[in-house]
């Protein structure tokens, strides 16, 4: 092990002496003999010794090892195994106990940190000390958003890492992952909440424990750290689209709601769905980005999750000395979103049941100006499978049903056009004001306000195109309305109404359980009340659930 | 008690008359509940004293008694009578509910519609069109003068609540008609703002916009939608215009601006003022135009009424048809599998792996409880084969372990996937 002197770039913080001698001696001791007999299980000793290495507080026990990666059944057990023999022959004593965690706790300098570097042991401890922080805060909601957790983990981690942003957030987010499958934290609901199960609170209060004893002079001198080390790591560009779980953060963006673009300070960007510049009639489609690029219109094509036109307020930052890329700079959403249809989509997707879904998804986006562009009309309407009556009807629909601002245009040239104007009244519209950013997690969306002046409390566009994605996470309440509504004539308020009784599927069973007769069983959902009416869901429909439910036999 | 009496009566009695006494069976006794006691206490009296004497505190006892189980009767009555009066009260409010429900049904709603309609659009030769149409469809329309010069603005009937007068609600929808030199008159007006860069809430000065800004600014919430029709083309060039399809790029050649500048008005007009244009060829189009609003205008209170927004998913979309279950329960084999399906990333084929092994939700759960472990149930599908065009693949971990979540789990708020 390294000698606790000297810091190096790379590594803020110094490793201290090990917490945990008695399981690392053993661990290693494990590993030379497998290695002397070329067995391949001498790696897996060392990614435990590497797992152990980094993670910095005394374990009491072989169970508790268990958090680390690395570290499974197997191994706890054999460690276990050693742990008792060796109380035995020496009389109780805890592995990093007494001795050594007096000795760490003394020799804690200012340069060490109590949180870990990131990497991939160390994540849990970081994770269990953000939740812990939290928790204790009298009066927490008892759970962290996605987005939370993510700036948390940002902040603590900026100090120490070097490693580059991309790397930092997939270690985070499959940390986050890992501490799931341990049972440690449990992800619920829909946009996703992250908690502490019982053993991981537990554990996590251990943490904070031991980390309350620690000092906290070690904060200014990570501050100091922090600054030199922005200056030499290599500064990215981000994308805007990923497919992993964490939206990707920029370096500048670790702040929550409440930050600010001043005027001046950011350029209104056009984002175009690439979608919209690809695929079908690949020359149409690359002709709106062609006039586009004609009209000078400052364009962004990326991957946006609904919708096919939305702006951006984009921080304006400068070039950094000496680097190639400029670094990302923070992007706001505005209210204004595009969903472009040409009629042959137009009918394609009411036939096929889209164009409802499409328009409930942009309801709920959280963007409240919502604009339907349609494009072409007449002659191009005239031969398609619907009559054009039926498309312009659609089209009236929109906008005076789900209260849609419909524009008219007659074929691409002209959308561009449309798009290029608004890109510059947009600019014009909101050159002197000062924009906020909200989070839709934490502050829920604003009200709607057709005709006043554009909202200036903006989301992000990280979180903006996270939260639309369309395969979402589901929860086990939607699969079980989903589920139920497979029954033909169970629509969705009725679904809904058995909903509020029971929740899962597994509550529904156990309902049937404690029926005391089949007749019971059969009636169980008749009663329900559905809808705004407040109808029966009747008998039958009841029946028919109970047959899904109850048949011991197959199904036909 | 009875009996006791009547077996003294029958000791101490000698007269037959005490015999016709009226039969004091139980059931007669609950029947004639205020009769039987007088009766007999009066028989009692009229017949001879000296056997019929009961003590005063047994003629007391009875009518009380009597009196209890009478009173007791009569709240079981009263209970009875008011949960049935109850329950008729509530099928009645149910009743109207439904009954007000299917009044905003699309084809009833549109009966309580009514259509305004500036009489200066009457001045226009082919507007009789507008009107023969609409009397055809039997819908409601006045002529009377409106706010905005040139303007349809509909409103709805609402239910009458008790004894009220018929209260009606103006809709937020209106239809401007413009001819081509009015809108002209509109777009210099709006550039003669833009370009001042005056206040965005000025009235601006032309006839046509200055009321139309006007009212807006009283009112926020109208939609105005303006449909600019060139009502000077004679026949032929509006044939070829519709033939043509695209009637804008006339109208717009005849106002003789650039397009960009006629485009740079358009988005003026619907970023600060939310009104947008529709370009015509004639009437019409203008009459199609305000029938599939007013059609709009009929869907609109149904729908916002019934929209159930409490799930998290658009309720429409052809995963939602359902299959058709049979009383005997056939067809619930589909189900099954269907249900298996609206977990994500999960096909037909995955879905028919499961069902073919585990054909109902039972067999599911009976399976897994016949494992030991969470672990073992977690990881009981995933190697089931799942038949593909080709190849033959698993079912995997990952969705092993989403179904038995989804079936077992006890918070429906857990994430899945």
């Amino acid at each position: 092990m390294p000698a606790p002197e000297s810091v190096r770039w790379g590594r803020k913080r110094v490793l201290p002496v090990c917490p945990n001698p008695l399981f690392l001696k053993w661990l290693t001791e494990l590993r030379d003999d497998a290695k002397e007999k070329g067995l391949k299980i001498q790696f897996t000793y060392q990614k435990a010794i590497n797992s152990l290495n980094k993670y910095p507080l005394p374990l009491r026990s072989a169970k508790e090892a268990k958090i680390l990666q690395n570290f499974g059944d197997g191994i706890c057990k054999i460690l276990d195994d050693r742990l008792q023999r060796h109380s035995r022959e020496n009389g109780t004593v805890l592995p990093g106990h007494g001795r050594q965690r007096a000795e760490l706790l003394g020799e804690q300098t200012t340069k060490q940190r109590s949180v870990p570097e990131i990497r991939s042991g160390g994540c849990f401890c970081l994770f269990l000390f953000i939740f812990v922080c939290f928790l204790q805060v009298p009066g927490h909601k008892g759970f962290m958003f996605k987005m939370e957790l993510q700036a948390e983990a940002q902040s603590l981690c900026d100090g120490s890492c070097s490693a580059p942003d991309l790397g930092r957030k997939h270690s985070i987010w499959s940390s986050v992952r890992t501490l799931i499958q341990k049972n440690l934290v449990v992800k619920t609901h829909n946009p996703a909440r992250f908690s502490l199960t019982e053993e991981g609170r537990v554990l996590a209060e251990r943490l904070a424990a031991a980390a309350e004893e620690e000092e906290e002079e070690e904060e200014e001198e990570v501050v100091d750290l922090t600054g030199s080390a922005d200056e030499e790591e290599e500064p990215q560009v981000l994308t805007a689209d990923d497919d992993d779980e964490g939206p990707p953060v920029s370096q500048t963006a670790s702040g929550m709601s409440g930050e600010r673009l001043l005027p001046g300070s950011f350029d209104v960007v056009l984002c175009v769905d690439f979608i919209e510049t690809t695929g079908g009639a690949r020359h149409r489609k690359q002709e709106l980005v062609r006039e586009l690029q004609r009209n000078g219109v400052a364009f962004d094509v990326r991957k946006l999750n609904v919708g096919d036109f939305l702006w951006v307020a984009r921080e304006k930052i400068p070039p950094v000395p000496g680097a190639l890329r400029v670094p990302a700079g923070r992007e706001l959403v505005l209210d204004f979103i595009v969903e472009r249809k040409r009629m042959d989509d137009l009918c394609g997707s009411i036939i096929d049941g889209r164009f409802r879904e499409q328009k409930f998804r942009l309801k709920r986006c959280g963007l409240q100006r919502l604009i339907y562009l349609v494009e072409g009309g007449g002659a191009s309407a005239s031969h398609l499978s619907l009559p054009e009556a039926t498309l312009q009807q659609a089209v009236v629909n929109t906008q005076v049903v789900d209260g849609f601002f419909v524009k008219r245009v007659q074929d691409v040239r002209e959308s561009a056009a449309y798009l290029t104007i608004m890109t510059r009244y947009l600019s014009k519209l909101y050159q002197n004001r000062t924009l906020t950013r909200r989070s839709r997690e934490l502050e829920g969306d604003a009200g709607a306000d057709a005709t006043g002046s554009p909202s200036c409390s903006l989301i992000s566009f990280e979180e903006f195109n996270h939260g639309a994605v369309k395969n979402k996470c589901q929860t086990v309440r939607e699969v079980f309305a989903r589920q139920l509504m497979q029954i033909s004539s169970l629509s969705g308020d009725k679904a809904a109404a058995i909903l509020e009784r029971y929740s899962t599927p597994h509550s529904l069973l156990a309902a049937y359980d404690r029926c005391s007769s089949e007749a019971e069983k059969e009636k169980l959902l008749a009663g329900i009340r559905c809808g705004k009416l407040q109808r029966n869901l009747g008998p039958a429909l009841s029946r028919t659930v109970y047959q899904l439910y109850c048949s011991d036999g197959a199904l036909s | 008690m009875s009996v006791l009496r009547r077996a003294k009566e029958w000791e101490i009695s000698e007269s037959e008359g005490s015999d016709v006494e009226p039969e004091p069976s139980p059931n007669r006794r609950s029947e004639t509940q205020s009769g039987a006691p007088l009766s007999e206490s009066s028989s009692c009296t009229t017949a001879s004293p000296a056997r019929r004497r009961r003590t005063k505190e047994e003629i007391e006892a009875d009518r009380q008694r009597t009196k209890e189980r009478k009173e007791a009767r009569e709240m079981q009555r009263a209970a009875r009578a008011q949960e049935k009066e109850e329950r008729r009260r509530e099928q009645q409010r149910r009743r109207e509910a439904a009954k007000e429900l299917k009044k905003l049904r699309p084809e009833n709603c549109i009966r309580s519609l009514n259509i305004s309609i500036d009489p200066a659009l009457l001045q226009q030769e082919d507007s009789d069109l507008l009107l023969d149409t609409l009397a055809l469809l039997e819908w409601r329309f006045t002529i009377e003068s409106q706010q905005i010069s040139h303007s349809i603005t509909w409103t709805r009937d609402l239910p009458q609540q008790g004894d009220e007068g018929q209260s009606s609600v103006e809709e937020d929808q209106v239809v401007l008609v413009l001819t081509l030199a009015d809108f002209l008159d509109v777009v210099i007006c709006v550039k003669e703002m833009l370009g001042s860069e005056g206040d965005e809430t000025e009235t601006g000065t032309g006839a046509v916009l200055s009321p139309l800004l006007e009212c807006l600014n009283r009112d926020a919430k109208k939609v105005v939608t303006m449909l600019v029709t060139d009502f000077e083309a004679d026949y032929s060039s509006r044939t070829e215009a519709r033939s043509e399809g695209f009637p804008e790029q006339r109208l717009r050649s005849k106002l003789g601006m650039k397009n960009l500048d006629i485009e740079e008005v358009l988005v003026y007009l619907q970023l600060y003022k939310n009104i947008s244009v529709v370009f015509l060829v004639s009437w019409q189009d203008v009459t199609d135009h305000v029938c599939a609003v007013t059609k709009a205008l009929s869907k609109r209170p149904f729908k916002l009424l019934t929209e159930p927004s409490e799930l998290p998913f658009c309720v429409d979309g052809s995963w939602a048809a359902g299959a058709r279950v049979d009383r005997d329960g056939s067809g619930l084999g589909l189900v099954w599998s269907r249900q298996i399906q609206q977990l994500n990333r999960v096909s037909p084929a995955v879905a028919s792996a499961v069902t073919e092994s585990f054909p109902s939700p039972r067999a599911l759960l009976q399976a897994y409880q016949k494992l030991e472990s969470e672990a073992e149930r977690k990881g009981m599908l995933t190697g089931l084969l799942v038949k593909t065009e080709g190849k033959e693949r698993r079912i995997g971990a990952e969705i092993s372990a989403r179904v038995y979540r989804c079936f077992t789990a006890q918070n429906p708020q857990l994430v899945l996937d």
